[in-house]
């Protein structure tokens, strides 16, 4: 299964599944690679270092070959080899509800919640918001500066229900992940600039998340006009519309993580299903 | 909920951000988790805070092996609070 598939890749149980772990031997290949976890971002991949990476694609006929090696690692389909590298390591963008349906219905017992790296190596900060099941779970358990100090770490079905909800309210982007394909392991609470996932993507144009499987939908009839939801979108897809005194949405750029839906006291904000909008069906 | 920018200006040319590693990260006394100044005080998160490398290391939880790269340089907007933020002025931005 992978996106576009028709049907969604991560309400699929299979790719939560003891099977898939164990035929990838995971345990210790994800064990492997979070002990090392903070290095992977500055390590180099196929010999180009990832240091001054934006200067590098701009050069003109290189630039395009990094940004394709790139891609190709993280959308890499073949069995996990390497843990020092992201291979295989890509997610798309979640709406609360399916990020709800993947906590109640597929995702692997136990599950924790642990401090995001991201969040730790660009801020310097630890706040738990990312959620991981299974084998993840009993990894981390090895590794004391992934486990919040204070809050609660292992999580039942209903209280990892209850956190994401929350940290979706505050404004943080729903993110579910292959780690490493086609294994689920990762339902991340975003927060660009600080994700190390939305940023290639945000700033550099490398596809290292899908966008989500909906597209926002606007009812103009409703919409009154106070621009709260302008400042809620992280990906500046809603402006404000002078002429007509509500907003527009520029839906092409829309990632659909349902954020906006949120700050909408009057709810003109909606998500629609990408398949049903012709000109953006298979764009992720 | 604060307001993102999604693009900050990029101002044209490199920026190159230097970090003498012989005042803040490996080996020295300063252990770049506990301080993380620089981190918090860039607005577009150029830096990062990472394990130094090398597979052999015998340990990668020792503050001696952490340091901070100027990971994403090309994303400054050379406002140079980096500089006025690092305590022991081991930063230092060249365009």
């Amino acid at each position: 299964m992978k996106h576009g598939a028709g049907g969604k890749w991560y309400l699929n149980a299979r790719n939560y599944s003891e099977e898939i772990a164990r035929k990838y031997n995971l345990r210790e290949f994800l064990l492997e690679q979070y002990k090392n976890f903070e290095q992977i971002p500055v390590r180099k991949v196929a010999g180009i270092n990832p240091v001054g990476l934006g200067y590098k694609l701009r050069i003109p006929i290189i630039g395009r070959i990094v940004k394709r090696t790139a891609e190709r690692l993280l959308a890499s389909r073949r069995p996990p080899s390497n843990p020092f590298r992201a291979e295989g390591h890509i997610g798309q963008v979640v709406p609360l509800e399916d990020g709800i349906a993947i906590l109640e219905t597929c995702a692997a017992e136990p599950i924790i919640e642990k401090n995001c790296m991201c969040r730790y190596m660009s801020r310097g900060v630890k706040e738990a918001c990312c959620i991981n099941f299974g084998v993840m779970s009993e990894i981390i358990d090895k590794l004391p500066r992934f486990i919040p100090e204070k809050g609660k770490y292992h999580l039942s079905r209903s209280e990892a229900v209850v956190r994401f909800r929350e940290h979706n309210r505050r404004g943080y982007i729903g993110t579910i992940w292959f780690g490493p394909y086609p294994y689920i392991n990762n339902l991340c609470s975003c927060a660009a600039p600080e994700c190390a996932g939305l940023r290639p993507r945000l700033d550099y144009g490398i596809t290292s998340i899908y966008k989500a499987e909906y597209v926002v939908q606007l009812d103009r009839s409703r919409c009154r006009g106070c621009l709260d939801c302008v400042q809620a979108c992280p990906f500046g897809v809603l402006k404000p519309d002078e002429t007509q005194g509500c907003i527009k949405a520029d839906r092409g750029r829309c990632f659909g993580c349902g954020l906006c839906r949120h700050a909408c006291p009057t709810g003109a904000l909606g998500l629609q299903p990408r398949d049903l909008v012709p000109e953006l069906r298979g764009r992720y | 909920m604060k307001p993102r920018l999604p693009r900050l200006p990029r101002p044209k040319g490199r920026t190159r951000i230097e970090i003498d590693t012989s005042i803040c990260g490996d080996g020295h006394e300063v252990d770049p988790r506990a301080c993380g100044r620089c981190l918090r005080a860039c607005e577009p998160a150029v830096f990062t805070l990472h394990q130094s490398f090398g597979v052999e290391e015998p340990n990668p939880y020792d503050p001696q092996f952490w340091r901070i790269t100027a990971l994403w340089p090309c994303l400054c907007t050379r406002c140079l609070k980096c500089v006025e933020a690092c305590p022991a002025g081991a930063i230092r931005v060249r365009f």
